[in-house]
């Protein structure tokens, strides 16, 4: 999930090099955390949260194959 | 840059015709409301229409009314754009087989150019999990796809995600529905209201019923996702 999230948001911004992801696994869930260079947060969330929900909905997909739950965390 | 004004009976048409008119999806335009517009007393008296004034960074030039709003041409409507290139296919191509292989669902993808847009196709999802509740995955593929390829090309793209045909399922079926609650609406004489629908779902409702004189269309409601009310003339 950690390679998912880290792909889309290389894409997606402009300082690629700058994109720290870290997945904390839990027992059920776990925890993906995505941490971004503070000019590129708007374009990680997008318009109305927009793009954060987009990628949201791609990580659920992805993670609902392994019966697994992620959850998205934007770090400032 | 460009900058236009659109005129419609509500924000929400205005902002409709405008993406229609400059062929860019509405969640792309940025937009300012001049005027809000009223509709007055039950919409009957005192309404004033809503203004709005539209920026976009893409280059376009903005076609004739008449030719976008014909309710026919609905299918093969002409798309001013620039065709996309090879490497704007390819490169979409790749952005999507990029995200997808990191997804455990073995596909492929088939890219091809369609009315000017690119319409890659995701083929090998049999169980419907890249499709989601309602397409709901499937609009979140083609919108993050749709950002990075516009981030990398000059001129504007527009790239429509589909998997096992779904969006063309899904246009079949929203038509027949808004046809049959066409027809209740005009049997019981009162309007009829769909489910929240998206700008494109709601502009398949609008030019479905078009072309029947016996109903108007609006659409009802604030955010992304709003109602259309189908309303049977008098």
């Amino acid at each position: 999930m950690k390679d998912l999230v880290e792909s889309i948001a290389k894409a997606l911004v402009d300082r690629p090099d700058e994109v720290v992801v870290t997945e904390i696994e839990g027992h059920q869930a776990s925890v993906v955390e995505l941490k971004v260079a503070k000019e590129d947060i708007g374009k990680i969330i997008g318009k109305q949260g927009r793009t954060a929900a987009a990628i949201r909905t791609i990580l659920n997909a992805a993670s609902a194959k392994l019966d697994k739950r992620s959850v998205l965390q934007i770090l400032e | 840059m460009q900058t236009f004004e659109f005129e419609g009976r509500t924000t929400e048409e205005a902002i409709e015709q405008a993406s229609r008119e400059l062929n860019i999806p509405a969640e792309e335009l940025e937009i300012d409301i001049l005027e809000p517009g009223s509709a007055g007393i039950f919409g009957l008296v005192g309404g004033k229409k809503a203004k709005i004034k539209v920026t976009t960074e893409a280059q376009i030039t903005p076609h004739e009314e008449t030719e976008t709003i014909e309710a026919n041409h609905a299918e093969s409507e002409p798309v001013e754009t620039d065709s996309p290139d090879e490497t704007e296919l390819a490169f979409a191509k790749e952005v999507l087989e990029n995200i997808l292989s990191r997804i455990p669902v073995e596909t492929t993808v088939h890219s091809q150019r369609v009315n000017g847009n690119i319409a890659l196709n995701i083929r090998g999802d049999k169980s419907g999990l890249l499709i989601g509740r309602k397409g709901k995955t499937l609009d979140a593929l083609q919108y993050i796809v749709n950002k990075i390829a516009n981030k990398a090309s000059e001129k504007k793209v527009r790239v429509v995600v589909d998997s096992e045909d779904y969006r063309k399922r899904q246009e079949e079926s929203l038509v027949e529905m808004a046809r049959d609650m066409g027809e209740k609406a005009k049997k019981t004489q009162k309007p009829v209201a769909t489910d929240l629908l998206n700008p494109h779902e709601r502009r398949i409702v609008h030019l479905a019923l078009k072309p029947d004189e016996a109903l108007n269309t609006k659409s009802k409601g604030d955010g992304l996702l709003k109602k259309v009310l189908i309303i049977p003339k008098k």
